[in-house]
């Protein structure tokens, strides 16, 4: 039939398939190479895999057995890292923790056993390589039949291409953090604020944001990128082909430095149904924001024979993706406006940080509580700071007397602060309000048609890694920064001055992410798995990413079972780069002698 | 066999009760109208033909029936899988207004992953006059759980069987009933 003449591989009846007697065993070839860029809006120079940017899609089969040659054909020291697979620590292509990288020229062997199945992606661990095009997918067949069926799959793989250099991104950045903030607030937007809200209420918010080192638009540190599907701007329009009714897959990489997506399809429902790798018990959405190196599966069903638009909008709304789902080549549809830009709030800050337990809020069916919330999280008289560096400016008798004396305080969104006011709590549409946002921020989602915008607590096992346990101890972890030397840290410490986090093999570590910062940071631990805790118990799901929203506080828990040593750390690649990482050293185990040895590889710069 | 069906048969489908306040059975969903179109309850005694249906998750085996028109057919359920499956006859747009149906099930607590928390379901039948109800085109299993549905075809339909538990159809937990001289 048809489906399988579309996509002889993947599709349904996999399960019908006889069980693999003997092990498969590929070999796969990538080089390494300087190769051009071309956006649309503008051309670089970039890093590639094959000659082009993004590499190949690699296409592997759960239970085989992997050689993987990468050729440097560089002049500078490269690497490539398998993001999400589960692997020995060696080949984890991480230099100064895996291993030592590969050298212009020279020829490296990874050789791995691939355990699971679902979309991944790899790209370079090697200074800025990544940002600068080498990154590519991967997508693992099941050994089983999927729980879901699908007629043909694409891989959608996001980028936010830059026409400078990652490494004069980051120069820049350093130099002023702001550089690359086109939607900081103009004079004229004061004069608008002062007509609209008083000129006091407007100098007293511009102080307090300046006190903060912060600007109600510091959503995203790098804007002024072309983002990319496959490649592709939003002019050349990457265009996936399907005939109506037929269940298309599709399979959403975000391999940007630095770029969240809000991804949309208007006209069609998506159903999710996997994140990260793993299956998720399906749930149907109109709208999802994809953090930077998750991956997300959809299942879309078109009915129409007409042209779809795919729209992937950045976080602060400065760019945005566009391709297209249609019956034949060269159709289109109507492409959506990027959206007003958000404006953080008082709330992303961490202003309403005490109380946001959100771990504990999701236990309660993801119901958030009025009482709860009101009680703990808002007067302003108990407020309590986090000890962050970057809040260290901040003049809390001022903010207690701008909250307490107005019941409004009039927020640079224009807003009024519903949190810090309990009655205005009944306003909130509770129901609904996602537990991965503090209340009242600035990011939180909201869909484009007012449907359905997935939330990390709508996030359920399909089939669950592990059974569900006790957590032997909890780690905390303050994500912390200063945003105007651009130092981004863990517990106020960069990884160039931080020891090791050590574990030790068998137990189960639940970590505490507390963002202490503005901005959303996407956490990523190397070689294990991380169990989101969204209170759905047993059925929590098992990511690779984590996002951590400003003002919020995370929880996940890792069976610590994989040997040896691994990077943790932001995904956002000038956090990672300017501190917000960490070694982890898994202590004990099967394979011990491994990890012992590996220590001789610690110094020297990652990333 | 018979107590298992009856036991499941009452838990098989939430509608509301305001509009389906009489025992035309046939609810299915929401379009007590239409049920003409896709056939009715089943003799027993003029069964021709007994399908055995295993659910998994989340899909069927088998994913298509093929039945003649007019065909009075016994469906043998069975749910192996892990969570709460549904086996519901009907048109497209039938399961499309069951789903909102189940969707509101879900979201008071009723209807788990893996189990049906019947504790939620009296709470949420006092709270809003919605219950659980009989529906003879269709049964909600929890895991394990098999069921029985005689029913007698219509001689024209675009009849699909589908599970309406939230997600599972839009990610493909359906199935063609053709319909053949």
């Amino acid at each position: 039939m048809k489906l399988t003449r579309l996509v002889p591989v993947i599709v349904i009846g996999i399960g019908l398939l006889p069980p693999m007697t003997a092990v498969q065993a590929e070999t796969y070839n990538l080089t390494v190479d300087q190769v051009t860029i071309d956006t649309g809006d503008f051309t670089r120079t970039g890093i590639g895999y094959n000659g082009t940017s993004p590499g190949p899609v690699l296409r592997f089969k759960e239970g085989e057995d992997v050689t993987i040659n990468v050729t440097n054909n560089l002049s500078s020291s490269t690497s490539i890292h398998w993001h999400g697979l589960i692997l020995p620590f060696e080949q984890d292509g991480v230099p100064g923790i895996s291993y030592t990288g590969i050298e212009p020229g020279e020829t490296f062997t990874y050789r791995f056993p691939i355990v699971q199945s679902g979309t991944y992606w790899f790209h370079s661990h090697s200074g800025f390589q990544e940002p600068d095009g080498a990154y590519g997918a991967i997508v693992i067949e099941p050994k089983g039949r999927e729980p879901f069926r699908f007629d043909r799959e694409y891989v959608v793989q996001l980028t936010d291409a830059h026409p400078h250099s990652g490494s004069r991104v980051m120069r820049n950045l350093k130099m002023m953090p702001d550089y690359y903030n086109r939607q900081q607030r103009t004079f004229m937007d004061f004069l608008s604020d002062v007509d609209s809200k008083g000129l006091e209420p407007t100098l007293s918010d511009r102080a307090d944001w300046g006190d903060m080192r912060m600007m109600p638009t510091d959503i995203e540190d790098l804007q002024g990128v072309t983002p990319l599907i496959n490649g592709m701007g939003p002019t050349a329009n990457w265009t996936g082909l399907f005939e109506p009714g037929e269940r298309i897959r599709l399979r959403f990489i975000n391999s940007s430095a630095m770029t969240y997506f809000d991804i949309r399809i208007p006209g069609l429902q998506m159903t999710i149904v996997q994140s990260d790798g793993n299956n998720v018990q399906p749930v149907k959405v109109d709208e999802f924001r994809i953090a930077v190196a998750e991956t997300y599966d959809v299942i879309v069903q078109p009915k129409e024979a007409k042209a779809f638009t795919l729209f992937a909008e950045s976080m602060s709304r400065s760019a945005f993706a566009r391709g297209t789902l249609a019956p034949a080549e060269g159709m289109t549809a109507e492409v959506p406006m990027l959206r007003e830009p958000p404006l953080l709030t008082m709330a992303d800050m961490g202003m309403a940080h005490e109380g946001m337990d959100h771990g504990a809020m999701a236990m309660d069916n993801g119901a958030m509580n009025h009482g709860t919330m009101g009680q703990s999280g808002m007067p302003m008289g108990e407020h309590v700071m986090q000890d962050g560096k970057m809040m260290s400016g901040m003049d809390h008798n001022s903010m207690g007397q701008g909250m307490s004396s107005t019941n409004a305080h009039v927020m640079p969104d224009g807003s009024s602060m519903e949190g810090m006011d309990h009655s205005a709590h009944g306003g909130m549409a509770v129901d609904t309000a996602d537990p991965f946002y503090a209340p009242g921020s600035g990011l939180t989602p909201t869909a484009y048609n007012d449907g359905k915008f997935l939330s990390y607590a709508d996030l359920k096992a399909q089939k669950p890694l592990y059974p569900d346990r006790e957590a032997t101890r909890e780690i905390e972890l303050r994500l912390t920064g200063n945003m105007e030397r651009y130092i981004w840290s863990i517990n106020g410490v960069k990884y160039a001055d931080a020891d090791p986090i050590v574990l030790q093999y068998g137990e189960r570590v639940r970590f505490k992410f507390v963002n202490e910062t503005m901005m959303a940071h996407p956490m990523h631990l190397h070689g294990m798995w991380s169990i989101l805790d969204n209170g759905n118990g047993k059925f929590d799901p098992v990511k690779h990413v984590i996002s951590v929203a400003p003002g919020t506080t995370v929880y996940t828990e890792t069976e610590v079972d994989a040997p040896g040593q691994w990077a943790f750390h932001c995904h956002l690649s000038y956090h990672a780069d300017s501190g917000m990482f960490r070694k982890v050293v898994v202590e004990g185990g099967p394979n011990q002698q491994a990890a012992a040895s590996g220590n001789d590889i610690l110094a020297g710069g990652v990333q | 066999m018979k107590t298992a069906f009856s036991r499941i048969a009452s838990a098989s489908i939430l509608v509301s009760a305001v509009s389906f306040a009489t025992s035309s059975a046939i609810a299915a969903g929401g379009h007590s109208g239409m049920m003409g179109e896709v056939g009715q309850p089943g003799d027993p005694s003029k069964v021709t033909r007994t399908i055995q249906i295993e659910m998994f998750d989340n899909y069927y085996e088998p994913e298509n029936v093929s039945i003649k028109e007019g065909e009075t057919v016994k469906f043998v359920i069975k749910n192996s899988g892990e969570f709460v499956h549904e086996f519901n006859i009907g048109t497209a747009a039938m399961h499309a207004d069951h789903q909102s149906e189940m969707m509101m099930m879900m979201e008071h607590g009723v209807l788990l992953s893996d189990r049906i928390d019947w504790d939620a379901a009296k709470a949420m039948q006092q709270s809003m006059g919605h219950g659980m109800h009989d529906d003879a085109n269709s049964a909600l299993l929890e895991p394990g759980q098999e069921a029985e549905i005689v029913w007698q075809f219509p001689e024209h339909a675009e009849l699909e069987f589908a599970c309406n538990v939230p997600g599972h159809y839009d990610s493909g937990m359906m199935g063609q009933i053709k319909l053949s001289h």
